[in-house]
Formats: structure tokens, sequence, C-alpha cells
């Protein structure tokens, strides 16, 4: 493990030290034309479908909160401000979309001007789409690193900007997309367009949309940024090769291609889902699983340096290096010792995180935190925060959810015609 | 006064980079399309495939806006252009009657603002026996018509628009396009 892979973050990012960086200005000048350009364009909607609108902005703004607290979960140990967090989900809604909106448009006119309006209505949308939406969220990860350089301090670091810079523009679209659908259909300020396009950009390609490729664009700009020890070359090539995935990832996902391919039904529909959206998220799974290992396994190491069982023991180390055994270690407490026990556990991560940081920034840490929860812990009768043996309830959890998930899916997919 | 650092300079002309790539995707694009034309010349002697199986044979003289014009599959549009006559047909998958199909457009016709139709709507058919409802509309400086066929699960709406005096002129030609629209039969 080399400190490369990491570089400790000065404490936080308040808006007043943000404001003393003179790009900051730049990017605040940026959000505040591409907030007028949306009210704009919100305020159409909203006169002519009001209802729809309303709908469409609660549905798809409750769809953001659980991909929001997934995506900041990513980066437990180091968590980003929350600042720089909403400047990248506007960043993705407010400035992406509103560049987007005029440039998409104008490139896939070329499409039909060079080559024809057979090819801008098959590939049009493939590759215009793509090329500025994939550019315009890159430079939204661009901006967080002139604004707080020392912020993006890991890889995993760029994949939660970029996965935010993403999710903005995911929603903002959708919403757009909702209301357009309303327009399209004719019958009014109806909801039940808002609905269809909820189940079909909201859960159907919601998984594998906006997020997964700014997730792979933030994880290029991350390395470029972080692995110093590299040479320039190299990182700026793997920074190129992270955008051209995303851009390819997208260009499938909206390519004409198996579009006809395994004919109609609900299992052809999901065959069509799975074949062009599990590539990219196969990919971000596995590129967010080695990032998230390297900045465990770097912040692991300062706390495996306090050598008290008092602070942090072995089992504890070992159940912060993963999300899932932190999850099975809180699922532990909560059998033994009820939800306080969970709680207790929840808390003591957190100090423990809070503490490592402070140790690789070469501070004094304040343990406070973690002795209030080992006094909680010991009280509750389970003094330590380790992951317990897998019980049966979890594995039957993991079967029910997955059995419901497939489920919705499958509803999902009948109602939108493709039974 | 302050000096800028070195780094403060940095991440000044990284942001203006920034700014100027954003201004080249949403000015520059917009330009370079602007400055090719959008229409080119289509021929009035064979049917124009519009987009699931549906066609019609162009008005004499006029233009493609290959902007507009997306033919497809399951659904499709085509625009062409009579001078400042805009002359649509988009097809598209639609489960009700004619006469649905009729208010669908209709709503939609008046769902953008200052547009609105006038009086009631009439019964077309096209040369293939395709029965259809017509209409008008007006907008401010301008006036419309608009057809509309339910066809194979495909609604075919035709709206046409312009000013009053170049739609009196192109009307005549764009009627009988309209009588040439046919369907290949296949449900999709």
């Amino acid at each position: 493990m080399t400190p490369a892979a990491v570089r400790p973050a000065p404490d936080g990012a308040r808006l007043s030290a943000l404001a003393r960086v003179p790009a900051f200005w730049v990017v605040a000048a940026l959000l505040l034309a591409g907030a007028v350009r949306m009210a704009q364009l919100a305020g159409r909607l909203a006169g002519t479908y009001p209802l729809a609108t309303a709908a469409a902005v609660v549905l798809f703004g409750l769809l953001a909160v659980p991909f929001w607290l997934v995506v900041a979960e990513l980066d437990f140990l180091e968590r980003e401000p929350i600042e720089l967090l909403v400047l990248a989900f506007a960043w993705g809604g407010l400035v992406a979309t509103s560049v987007s909106i005029p440039a998409s448009t104008a490139l896939e006119d070329l499409v039909a001007k060079l080559g024809s309006p057979h090819l801008a209505a098959d590939w049009g949308a493939a590759l215009a789409a793509p090329s500025v939406e994939e550019t315009a969220k890159t430079l939204g990860v661009v901006a967080i690193v002139l604004v707080a350089r020392a912020q993006v301090n890991s890889v995993l670091d760029g994949v939660v900007y970029g996965a935010m810079v993403g999710l903005g523009f995911q929603i903002v679209e959708d919403i757009v997309f909702a209301v357009g659908a309303v327009a399209l259909a004719g019958q009014g300020d109806q909801i039940q367009p808002v609905i269809a396009t909820f189940l079909l950009r909201g859960f159907l390609s919601g998984v594998w949309s906006h997020t997964l490729f700014g997730a792979l664009v933030g994880a290029g700009i991350g390395y470029l940024v972080v692995r110093r020890d590299r040479r320039p070359a190299h990182r700026l090539g793997a920074a190129l090769l992270a955008f051209l995935a995303a851009w390819a990832s997208h260009v499938l996902w909206n390519s004409p291609l198996l579009g006809d391919g395994p004919g109609n039904g609900t299992l052809a529909l999901l065959g069509v889902l799975l074949l062009k959206g599990l590539p990219p998220l196969a990919l971000v799974l596995v590129l967010v699983r080695r990032a998230h290992d390297r900045e465990a396994d770097y912040y692991v190491e300062r706390l495996s340096t306090l050598r008290d069982p008092e602070l942090i023991t072995e089992g504890e180390l070992e159940a912060l290096r993963s999300g899932a055994k932190r999850a099975a270690a809180r699922r532990f407490a909560g059998e033994r010792a009820g939800r306080a026990g969970r709680r207790a556990v929840r808390r003591l991560q957190g100090a423990h995180a809070r503490v490592a940081v402070e140790l690789s920034q070469a501070g004094a840490p304040n343990y406070d935190d973690v002795r209030e929860q080992r006094k909680v812990l010991r009280e509750l009768g389970h003094p330590e925060a380790i992951a317990g043996p897998r019980s049966w309830r979890h594995t039957a959890s993991t079967i029910v959810t997955t059995v419901v998930a497939i489920a919705v899916l499958w509803v999902a997919l009948s109602a939108l015609g493709g039974a | 006064m302050a000096r800028i650092t070195r780094r403060e300079r940095m991440s000044l002309l990284g942001a203006v980079g920034v700014v100027a790539t954003l201004a080249g995707l949403a000015f520059g694009l917009p330009a370079i399309d602007r400055a090719l034309p959008d229409t080119r010349p289509v021929s009035a002697d064979e049917p124009y495939l519009i987009g699931a199986g549906v066609t019609v044979v162009p008005p004499v003289g006029a233009t493609l806006d290959v902007t507009v014009t997306r033919p497809g599959g399951s659904a499709g549009t085509v625009l062409f252009r009579l001078g400042s006559v805009q002359y649509q047909i988009a097809v598209r998958p639609f489960d009700g009657d004619l006469r649905a199909a009729g208010e669908r457009l209709r709503q939609r016709i008046t769902a953008t603002s200052g547009y609105q139709v006038t009086g009631p709507q009439l019964g077309i058919t096209t040369a293939g026996g395709l029965a259809g409802l017509q209409g008008g509309y007006t907008a401010p400086g301008r006036s419309g018509r608009y057809v509309v066929f339910v066809a194979d699960r495909d609604s075919v709406e035709v709206t046409i628009s312009g000013a009053d005096l170049d739609l009196a002129r192109t009307l005549p030609q764009i009627e009988a396009s309209t009588r040439t629209l046919q369907t290949d039969g296949r449900d999709r």
C-alpha cells in the first residue's frame, strides 16, 4: 500500500474556504447561469403542466435520496464535504443539463446534415448525447478539482464526485423527460406519463444511467489527480480511457443495437437491459471495490498504529475494511444488544473513521467519541464492534429482497408493454 | 495588495478552460449547425418512408428538413418545407380510435400558448381509403391545418402551418400529398 494511492485531505472544505479560491467564483457564475436557464425551462413546463411537473419533481426527487445515500456511503472512511457534494450535484443538474440541451440537438442535427435523417434517427441519440453529456459532466469533476483539489485525494473521491455530477444530471433530465412525455401524450396535465417515465427511467434504466457513467469518468479524473507517483502520460491515458469507457457505455445504452434482436416480451426486454447495462455496471463495481479497498487499507493502516484495544481492536480494524463487514458488525450488534447496540456501533465506526483521517493529517486526534461509544457498548454487553457469523435471518432477508426487486422489475416491464 | 499564487493562477486558468469548453458546446456546436443548410431537395415522384411502414409522396417543390425528419421502424417524423410553410407528418404507436387520436392532437396544439383550434373536425379519406379527421387552428402570425389518421395501431398526425398567403398558395399541393399517405398494413 503506497501513500500515493491516497493523499490526506486538509480539514473540511467550508464555503468560506472555497470563496478564497478564484476558480470557485467562475464555477459559481456557471452554476448561476445554469440555474437561470433551467428555471426558465422549469417555469415553462410548470406553467403548462403544473400537476405533472410537481409529480415528476417529487418522484424523481425521492429517487435521488437512495442514490445519494449509496454514493455518499462509498466513501465512509473519509467522507467528502457536503458543500462539494452539493456543488457536484448542482453542476450535473444545472450546468451540464443546460449546456447539453442545445449542444446535443445541434450535434444530432449535424449527424443528419452530414449523414442522413436515417442515420440521425438510428444513431443520432447514440452519438450526440454521450459525446456532449459525458464532456459536460467530466467538466463538473474537473471543476471540483479546480476549487478544492486537496479534497480529491483518492480514486474513490473521484468516483464519488463523478457519481454525484451524474446523479444531478440524471434527476433533472428525468424530470424534463417525464413532463415531455406528458406533452407528447396530448391528454392535458396528467400524471400517468410521469409514472410510466418513472418506471422506465427510474427503475429500469436508473441503475446504469448517468450516475454510473459519471462514476467512471470521476475514477479517471481521480487517478489523474492523485497518482502523482505515475508518469503524467500514464495518468492522462488512464483518465482518457475512463472517459472513453463512460462514453462507450452511454453509446451502447442509447444505440439501436439489440432493439429488434430478442423479440418482444418481458424476458426479452429484461435481456436487452441486462446486456446493455451490465458491462458498465460490472466495470464500475470492480473499480469502486478496488478504489475502496485501497483507501480502506490506507486508513486501517493508520488506525493500526494506535495499538490500543481500548480505542480499536484487531477485529474492529478488520470490520472497517469493507462496507459489507461494517454492515455485518452493525447487524451483529443489533442481534446482541438491540437498536442501541446497532446505533453505538455505527457511531463508533464513524468515530474511528474521523480518527483515521486525523491521523493521516498528522494532527492530534480526538479520541473522546471513540471512548464514549466504547463505554456505551460495554454497558450494553457488546464491547467490540466486530462482524458476527452470517445468520440465517440475514440470508433469508437477502433472498426476499432479491425476489421482491425482481418482482418489481417484472411488474414495471410488464406495465410498460413488455409483456 | 495580495499577490496571486501560482496555484491560484493555475486554478483560474483551468476554470477559463472549463468555461471555453462549455461555450464551445453550448454556442460553438449550434453555430456550426446553423452554418449548414437545414433542408435538402426531395423527389416528388416517389413515396417517402416516414416510419412504421407509412409513406407519403412529397408535394412538388418541397424540401426536406433533415433536422426534424427522423424515420424509424416503429415511429417516425418528416418535415417538408414549401417556402415559409411547414408540412409535418408524425407516425407513432397508438392504441385508441380515430376520435381519440383527433382529440389528442387538438390538445397538443392548444397546449402551446396562443394556439387555438378553429371550427369542427371534418372527415377526409386518402387515395388508398384511409379515413381521417381534419381541422384548422390559428397561431400568432400564422394559420394551420391538422389531419389525423389511425391505422395498424399507429396514429398518423399531419400538421400544416404558415403565413395565410403562403398557406393558401401551397395548400392544394399539400392536400394532394396528404391523400397519398399509405401504410404497409403490417401490425408492429
